[in-house]
């Protein structure tokens, strides 16, 4: 059941930094067809930047604690690239070269886009897989 | 060989074989009959061309006589390999129905040779030379041979139409010599038809057809392309090919043909193909002056027979030079009759590639380049529009009414050329329609016939009032403002600018100045004197007053004055030596807020206190040529970059004035300038007694130089291209556009564009420039300026409209971004590929069959690419590295380099130098024009020179000059320390003479000062650093001079060619 629960609130981790980054990606999109200036653009993307991280960090720390260590590894590209890039100060958008970056920005964001969806359906999997055999023993 | 060189090229692009072999079965004779007659005159121009072509080669080869022989063999061996057997009898024909009438395309055999006679009459003298062999050709070889010879393009240039009557007797000579070469191929038609069938099955089941026919044909053949094209040269080059096609002479032909045969029905298709050339060439070919486009169509240059050896082959003094300036290409212009002016936009080519794939052959970037308020001549103003109801404009893409758009429907509708939406035209805007479709009212209506316009915008274009001018300065105090004198001659300037403010009475004026505490002015225009007010809690900054920090300058006009004058006083014993440049920047940022405008920062410190303050991070040796390379050159802290931000949001421009002989970190403080529209203005080392003259001419022209205010411009472009990315001072507010807090004549951006679709179908594409601004009278006005280009099919057509000054002003602009990201090596090597990149596309196009291995070959549009290019890699911004030039040097060209309009910036890269010493003594009239190549060999001990960069004159004194001379100059003390002398004024003509040149100089071109620096020659290291490190032409450092540089092109260029 431990288990079970842990899958589930690993899942609710998952769907949070999902959301963070489809939010950033709808910023990007919303910049790009002009329905927001870029000020307003880079202030929103740049408020959901550090919360994006630290609940990426926070994701694989509680992996590896719970003894997942293959999902944690498979986390840590993903910690490594965002810690590089907070060392290098480039983690928040700039605004005054929104416009140049802002294909780049995308494509980052929807590369992590795809990674979390591959994270989460594995995490799916293995919470199903869990509660299906709590239903074996319980029987 | 030449002649060849188009069809390989052309054929790649269309599938010619194919059609080729289907039209012979069907009717070979006929269908390229037509297409002869039809190229006739719409190629004139491919068979001049060809004639000059030929003459190079050859000029090369020392032994004129003896290649010649060798070289026609090659030729008729090709025809054979390339042969296309049809053609032979199809040429007799061609030019019989051709001429006469399409329809009658079926002709026999027989019809067919009656027209080459009549080809023939027309042309008595051709018949008996082509006979004559070898020793004719080789004689006529010798004739041409300048080293560097500008040659006719070959067949690209279907746009060069020369006419036949331009033959020239020479060419006539031309053609006895390929004649012979021809003959050999022609006589054993059926051999190389044979070859051709094994090479074009589709011929298979013509070649009896032709075969029969060829012999009598071949004569026919070779007349036919005189009646035909006219111009010999073709024949020369092309003999080869015309005992493989026979008809089609030129290679455009060819295209021609190729498409008009795809359709089998001989009949239709030539008409077809007709009507399709002529389409073509009228967007292409307006451009080409048929003569011009001959000499035009590229240069080359002879490098000796080994390239890398650098004996007698190059020749220093045949190198292409700038000597007259920057010279803009004229023939867009003219085709163009309505486009704005070139100071205004200037594309990088005027010929747009046609498809995806064409534009990527292009390496020099398709760009334009806008100076959208560029200082006109009196009498070219732009004309102002005023629409009482609402401006016209496209309902879809908001384009602006301009002289391209098309008035239909008896004047009802009007179609948009940008995006051919029919919109009505409005009632009051009606005007009735003539029969060439031309308003009735056109010489009233300014926008429809000039390509520059200003519309006075209604208050939809406003969000708020029209801002008043509004300059606000920010002034350090600290101690070494004071001792280097900056803060007299600046007050003194200011001061006397203040009569000149744009805006008359509406002008806003406010101060802030600032050492370890900040102080704001109360300027109230009922006090007597200002009033000062000093916060020194630096973390939490605030206005102490609401208002009256910034205040109306005529109302306040004592108390501005009252304040000007005391200020250097007020701080003669301020021994000060922070700077919390920060918290003034922010407190400036709230006093503005409300309004906007201008910022003039005066800045003598590096920024110590408070947020924003940088650390002493300088120039570090060891960083150089690693992979941080470049932060030194980004600002330190993101402070500055979302300061910028803030400016431009609130539509308030910097200028950055930065005087301090240490490190300032100019790369931080600049980028306050970089994203606000404004412009750095730095003076190393600054004292009063040496630059007074220069602050005082740039300020007072920052005042009061016509001033456009809150301004945004967008630059629209027909369908299928779009502008990709803006390079220059200003941020971009949306994907397209760019926000001005304040634009001046001395800004320029450049853009550059890609090409959406993989296909353009349209033949023209419109640029439409539109700057949205208030004026300083307070009334908000929107800049319109206009352009149209040609689309183009051909890469060689490109090349030959290309604009070399917007070329490089868009390379620097890509360079100096470059730097910002990588190494400065990495920014030089990447101007350097993309030329060598651009020259072997060229030569691609043109040298393979030309034997050029030993030459290097350009478009003459071109030719001072290699020099700018090297130039633009000495230039301050990007030369060398660590010791070459100081970091805050570096950073301010980088800055200023990134403004800068075209012209100024080509004078920049190549300076004027020009000797003096006989003017000064003769009264012969000066002449400015006669310029000098900037090598160390343009100098003469006896001689007295005037190097001139726009941005600093350098007086250069021969060791042999004429004590006279210098002691006119500069006074007895003539021995001393130059760097402590000025050249001023004195009473003696000699004096007067140079003061007058100097003066002439700079009246050229007022947007900087040119501070003058002399210099003695052997008079080390000043000789170095001002002048012998400007000579881009010769070896400074590890880079190369002018020659050893185009070798090394020429090189690489051949590698993989």
């Amino acid at each position: 059941m431990k288990e079970v629960l842990a899958w589930l609130l690993f899942f609710f981790i998952l769907i949070a930094l999902l959301v963070m980054i489809v939010f950033q990606l709808m910023c990007l999109a919303d910049l790009e067809f002009d329905y927001i200036n870029p000020y307003d653009s880079a202030s929103r993307i740049n408020q959901v930047v550090l919360p994006e991280f630290i609940t990426q960090g926070v994701l694989c720390f509680l992996f590896l604690v719970t003894g997942h260590w293959f999902m944690s590894l498979l986390c840590v590209p993903y910690l490594y690239y965002n810690v590089r890039l907070y060392h290098r100060r480039q983690h928040l958008v700039d605004v005054t070269e929104i416009f140049n970056l802002l294909s780049w920005e995308k494509k980052e964001r929807l590369f992590k886009l795809g990674y979390i969806i591959l994270l989460l359906f594995m995490c799916l999997f293995w919470m199903i897989y869990n509660a299906l055999e709590d239903d074996e023993h319980s029987f | 060989m030449g002649t060849e060189n188009p069809n390989p090229r052309n054929y790649p692009l269309r599938p010619a074989a194919t059609p080729f072999a289907s039209q012979q079965s069907s009717t070979p004779f006929l269908s390229s009959g037509p297409v002869v007659g039809s190229e006739a005159p719409i190629f004139r121009p491919g068979p001049t061309a060809a004639s000059n072509f030929q003459a190079p080669p050859f000029s090369g080869g020392p032994l004129v006589g003896t290649e010649a022989p060798a070289f026609r063999p090659p030729p008729s061996s090709r025809s054979n390999e390339v042969v296309r057997p049809p053609p032979p009898p199809s040429s007799g024909g061609p030019p019989i129905s051709g001429f006469q009438s399409f329809p009658n395309p079926p002709m026999p055999m027989a019809g067919q040779v009656p027209p080459p006679h009549i080809s023939l009459t027309a042309r008595p003298g051709i018949a008996p030379p082509t006979r004559p062999p070898p020793p004719g050709p080789a004689s006529i070889f010798s004739l041409p041979q300048p080293p560097l010879v500008s040659m006719g393009s070959p067949p690209q240039s279907l746009k060069t139409g020369q006419p036949n009557p331009n033959i020239p007797p020479p060419a006539d000579q031309h053609f006895s010599a390929p004649r012979p070469s021809s003959q050999p191929s022609s006589p054993p038609p059926g051999t190389s038809y044979a070859t051709g069938r094994g090479i074009y099955p589709g011929y298979a089941t013509m070649q009896p057809n032709s075969v029969s026919q060829a012999p009598p044909m071949q004569p026919a053949s070779f007349q036919l392309q005189q009646g035909g094209y006219g111009p010999p040269l073709q024949s020369a080059s092309f003999p080869l090919q015309q005992g493989g096609y026979g008809p089609r002479a030129p290679p455009t032909s060819l295209l021609a043909q190729q498409r008009g045969y795809a359709p089998i029905p001989p009949i239709s298709t030539p008409s077809g193909i007709y009507p399709g050339n002529q389409f073509q060439q009228h967007g292409i070919a307006p451009p080409v002056a048929a003569q011009q486009g001959l000499a035009e169509d590229f240069s080359s240059l002879s490098l000796g027979s080994i390239p890398g050896s650098f004996d007698a082959g190059l020749d220093i003094t045949a190198l292409p030079r700038p000597l007259d300036g920057d010279v803009e290409p004229k023939s867009f212009a003219d085709m163009y009759q309505m486009n704005c002016n070139s100071r205004f936009l200037r594309l990088t080519t005027s010929g747009i590639p046609n498809s995806q794939s064409l534009a990527s052959r292009w390496h020099l970037s398709i760009g334009a380049v806008v100076s959208p308020l560029a200082e006109t001549p009196p009498g070219e103003e732009v004309p102002i529009v005023n629409f009482s109801t609402g401006i016209i404009r496209c309902r879809r893409c908001r384009t602006y009414v301009n002289p391209y758009v098309a008035f239909t429907d008896n004047g009802r509708k009007w179609r948009c050329n940008i995006c051919s939406l029919l919109n009505d035209v409005p009632s009051d805007y009606f005007a009735q329609v003539d029969a060439s479709g031309r308003r009735v009212d056109l010489d009233q209506r300014p926008e429809l016939i000039k390509g520059s316009v200003e519309f006075i915008a209604p208050a939809e274009y406003m969000v708020r009032p029209p801002m008043p001018p509004l300059y606000f300065f920010l002034i350090d105090v600290s101690i070494s403002a004071v001792k280097s004198g900056m803060l007299e001659v600046m007050a003194q300037t200011i001061r006397s600018c203040l009569d000149n403010l744009p805006g008359s009475t509406r002008t806003q004026i406010g101060f802030i100045t600032y050492d370890s505490t900040i102080h704001f002015y109360n300027m109230k225009s009922s006090l007597p004197q200002p009033q000062m007010m000093v916060i020194s809690d630096l973390d939490d900054v605030f206005v102490p007053l609401p208002d009256d920090l910034l205040v109306n300058l005529s109302e306040s006009r004592s108390v501005v004055e009252a304040f000007l004058d005391s200020l250097p006083s007020m701080f003669q014993e301020n021994m000060n030596v922070e700077s919390a440049f920060g918290p003034a920047l922010k407190a400036a940022f709230l006093v503005m807020s409300q309004l906007g405008g201008k910022l003039l920062i005066f800045q003598n410190t590096l920024p110590s206190l408070g947020a924003g303050r940088l650390k002493l991070r300088g120039d570090d040796i060891r960083i150089y040529g690693t992979d941080k390379e470049h932060t030194i050159r980004l600002p330190e802290d993101s402070f500055y970059k979302q300061m910028a931000a803030d400016f431009t949001k609130y539509q308030i421009a910097v200028n950055v004035y930065a005087f301090s002989d240490k490190y300032t970190d100019i790369a931080s403080l600049g980028t306050l300038a970089k994203y606000t529209g404004g412009q750095v203005y730095y003076y190393p080392n600054f004292q009063a007694s040496i630059h007074k003259e220069k602050l005082k001419h740039e300020l007072s022209r920052d005042l009061t130089r016509e001033t456009a205010w809150e301004a945004v411009m967008r630059i629209r472009c027909g369908k299928g291209v779009r502008f990709t990315s803006y390079h220059g001072n200003f941020m971009l507010r949306s994907t397209d556009l760019l926000a001005l807090p304040a634009v001046d004549c001395d800004k320029a951006y450049a853009a550059q564009l890609s090409l959406e679709e993989t296909l353009l179908t349209t033949q023209t594409v419109y640029f439409q420039v539109a700057l949205l601004y208030t004026s300083s009278s307070g009334e908000r006005r929107i800049r319109v300026h206009t352009a149209a280009a040609p689309v183009v099919a051909d890469l060689g057509e490109m090349y030959r409209l290309a604009d070399t000054g917007a070329i490089i002003s868009l390379f620097s602009r890509l360079a100096i971004e470059k730097t910002l990201s990588s190494k400065l090596e990495d920014a030089r090597n990447a101007i350097q590929h993309r030329i060598v990149k651009a020259l072997r596309e060229y030569r691609n196009l043109y040298a393979v069959q030309h034997r050029l291995s030993g030459r290097m070959i350009y478009p003459e549009s071109l030719k001072f690419l290699p020099l700018y290019g090297l130039a633009l890699c000495k230039s301050l911004s990007l030369r060398g590295g660590y010791s070459d030039v100081q970091l805050d040097e570096r950073s301010a060209a980088a800055y200023t380099m990134m403004a800068l309009p075209v012209k100024s910036l080509l004078k920049l890269l190549y300076p004027n130098l020009v000797r003096v010493d006989e003017y000064l003594v003769k009264t012969e009239e000066f002449d400015t024009k006669k310029r000098l190549p900037l090598t160390v060999e343009s100098l003469d001990t006896r001689g007295l020179y005037i190097f001139d960069d726009g941005f600093q004159f350098v007086v250069w004194f021969g060791k042999a000059l004429s004590p006279d001379i210098t002691k006119n100059l500069v006074g007895e003390d003539f021995a001393t320390d130059f760097s402590k002398v000025s050249i001023s004024q004195r009473d003696n003509n000699v004096s007067r003479k140079i003061i007058e040149i100097l003066n002439q100089y700079r009246k050229s071109d007022p947007s900087y000062f040119q501070l003058c620096h002399l210099v003695r020659q052997g008079d080390q290291p000043r000789e170095g650093f001002f002048l012998l490190t400007s000579l881009v032409e010769d070896q400074t450092g590890g880079a190369n001079g002018y020659a050893d540089w185009m070798l090394l092109l020429s090189r690489q260029v051949q590698q993989n060619a």
